[in-house]
């Protein structure tokens, strides 16, 4: 219905010197030849995909929320940055986010690098994360295949921070491909986190992250980091950061 | 009409072959232990003969189990069981004579609590007769309703129905192989049509499992599910994942599975239901990832109450953990979370350090070295000191070519570890 009314309007834009009772009916019969034409390859070929992908999340990092909407469900979003970055700080917001609405999340732990109690202090509710400790590679692939497959999660969070960086970059990409393929049409925000950009065309937002100044007391109190969007199917990239300032006082 | 087969001091065996006695003449069989069963003997005329004979023919078979029994018939349940207690041998009671046969009985056959036949007994009531002849009111008011129930099993009048006895149900199969399997792969095969088997059983009856036992041979296996399940193919995966993860390492001749019967899961789904994986795909799913990651490296991080460290523990996950009771919170209130996260080093690293003037200058560790731009500390933490596993550290917080770590002098190894990268 709404692809129609979005067709209406484009017809009625495009022929304003012709009769509007004329330009409907005409550009109806020529949809419906080109749907006939289509059918047998696509099965619906003026359904607007992008603004399926248009149902977003919340980070939990406001500013960002505010510049961007949120992730974007069923689909990528990757964040990189170097170590000291605030990828996991990130990460672990976007998971207590989703907690604290009662959604089941995943987190597949590259190198079991995890740690319970400062997610717990940052509002991750532990017992609706479910924790997949890994040390290779090749099982971190093979779990996200199954946790994918199996549905039903809100975030699935992929930790490939401190894996190698040469095996990390071995992944094909036809791999990134198959997992958008999976939570295409689920609502599965799927968030890789990583060292360098690695998921490429196939994330529907990708995030910059970048240590700025820290905070010293009796010992570190915290410090800023910068959040540059690198890439977003939703709009175009921004080259505008955002500055978050995280605090340490419940890191043990 | 009701037939009662009493025991005085009876065992359990001797209950159980009561009940075997009973099961033989019908299917509606109370027990009423110690020592007594009652059952419907209502039809059996046609093929016993008069009530007398049907009673002879219940003392026999009682008599062919080696029981020593007395057999009371009677129209109702609680003059059977009075009569069957307090006359020896076989006694038929037809019906309108039940009262006046019982009358001379003492209060002791009506099963009363102790006070009520101390109280009988101070009252000088001495037979169900003299009982009887009480006001029901007058009784009422001393006794309440169990008062009220002994003077109407004392007239003989009991108007209870027949609660039957029902044995428990055993949802088990065996299979006797005619040669050993060895591998995995064809026990599949056999464990699904078994599976098949006992999951159309349990649905017959309206049941679910959450638990099944499985035997071969001596090797014995527990899947423990955490909601009821009766879908065979669920069960065979998950049963052929666990044996793939704990392989039984000799060869199988024998399978037997039991599945535990529990009460099925009834679920109103809602529209606003947070979302979150279903229970039984859920439950295979974590299946898979253990037979990829190993059993201890799946799970709900539950953190332990110490001050120790990275103290947790792996719990097992369920999404049914906790119940949807937030859904009316206002999403407004949700708190910003902007605390700084630590990536642990498991386990902690190594590291060269040195100090000038009690701070640490310069560092290396597992790929990192360099001069140390900032360091805060120490803080001193400690703990355990009674346990072999107690610690006593000195923690510092660096910054190290433009990186945040944690580090931290560990007093009894006089070693210094990198702990983990604030990120």
């Amino acid at each position: 219905m709404q692809s129609a009314i979005l067709h209406q309007g484009f017809a009625l834009s495009r022929s304003r010197s012709a009769p509007q009772g004329f330009a409907l009916p005409r550009s109806r019969s020529t949809r419906a030849r080109l749907e006939s034409a289509l059918g047998e390859r696509i099965s619906a070929p003026f359904t607007d995909i992008e603004r399926r992908t248009l149902e977003t999340v919340p980070t939990g990092i406001a500013p960002l929320d505010a510049l961007m909407g949120g992730l974007p469900r069923g689909g990528i979003t990757e964040l990189f940055g170097p170590p000291s970055s605030g990828c996991t700080s990130a990460m672990i917001s976007i998971l207590a986010e989703a907690t604290a609405r009662d959604e089941v999340c995943a987190l597949i732990d590259g190198n079991d690098a995890f740690d319970p109690k400062s997610a717990a202090a940052a509002g991750v509710e532990l017992n609706r994360l479910l924790w997949i400790r890994c040390r290779k590679l090749e099982h971190v692939l093979k779990t996200t295949d199954l946790l994918l497959q199996g549905g039903g999660f809100g975030r699935v969070v992929m930790d490939l921070t401190d894996l190698p960086a040469s095996n990390v970059r071995s992944i094909p990409l036809v791999s990134w491909f198959r997992f958008q393929r999976t939570i295409e049409k689920t609502p599965t925000v799927l968030v890789v986190m990583s060292s360098e950009n690695i998921v490429k065309s196939a994330a529907a937002l990708v995030l910059r992250m970048e240590k700025q100044d820290a905070q010293w007391s009796t010992l570190l109190n915290g410090f800023n980091f910068n959040i540059e969007i690198v890439r977003s199917r939703k709009s175009r990239p921004l080259k505008s950061y955002v500055r978050v300032h995280l605090h340490s006082e419940c890191v043990q | 009409m009701f037939a009662c087969i009493y025991i005085p001091n009876a065992s359990n065996d001797a209950q159980a072959a009561l009940l075997d006695c009973a099961g033989a003449f019908s299917p509606r069989v109370e027990n009423m232990p110690p020592g007594a069963v009652v059952f419907d003997v209502e039809g059996l005329e046609r093929l016993f003969g008069s009530y007398s004979e049907i009673a002879s023919k219940i003392a026999e078979a009682a008599c062919a189990r080696g029981l020593e029994a007395n057999v009371a018939l009677a129209s109702n349940i609680d003059a059977a069981v009075c009569a069957a207690r307090g006359f020896g041998g076989i006694t038929v009671l037809n019906h309108g004579t039940e009262a006046n046969r019982l009358s001379d009985l003492p209060p002791a056959v009506l099963s009363a609590s102790p006070e009520i036949l101390e109280t009988l007994e101070r009252w000088g009531i001495r037979t169900l007769g003299a009982f009887a002849k009480l006001p029901a009111v007058d009784v009422s008011a001393r006794f309440g309703q169990e008062g009220i129930e002994l003077h109407k099993r004392a007239r003989g009048v009991g108007s209870r129905p027949l609660v039957p006895h029902v044995d428990r149900v055993r949802f088990v199969d065996v299979v006797e192989l005619d040669y050993e399997i060895v591998t995995i792969e064809p026990l599949t095969f056999i464990l699904s049509r078994m599976l098949d088997g006992i999951c159309t059983r349990l649905r017959s009856r309206n049941f679910a499992t959450h638990e099944v036992h499985l035997s071969l041979g001596t090797y014995i296996r527990v899947l423990n599910l955490p909601l009821p399940v009766r879908n065979p193919k669920l069960l065979t995966r998950l049963l052929i994942l666990d044996l793939e993860a704990h392989p039984p390492g000799v060869g199988i001749r024998r399978i037997e599975i039991e599945a535990i019967p529990a009460k099925p899961r009834v679920v109103q789904n809602g529209l606003f239901v947070p979302l979150s994986p279903e229970p039984e795909k859920l439950e295979l799913t974590l299946a898979r990832l253990k037979a990829v990651v190993g059993e201890e490296n799946v799970g709900a991080a539950e953190i332990q109450d110490t001050h120790r460290p990275d103290g947790f523990r792996v719990s097992k996950f369920s999404s049914t953990n906790k119940d949807i009771s937030k859904l009316d919170k206002s999403w407004q209130d949700l708190p910003n979370f902007k605390l700084l996260a630590l990536r642990r080093f498991r386990p902690p690293l190594e590291a060269t350090v040195q100090l000038r003037n009690s701070t640490p200058i310069w560092i290396a560790f597992h790929g990192v070295h360099g001069p140390i731009a900032t360091a805060r500390g120490p803080w001193r933490t400690s703990g355990d000191w009674w346990r072999p596993t107690m610690w006593d550290r000195e923690e510092w917080d660096i910054e190290v070519l433009d990186a945040l770590y944690r580090i931290y002098f560990d007093v009894h190894m006089d070693r210094w570890y990198a702990e983990g990268v604030f990120d």
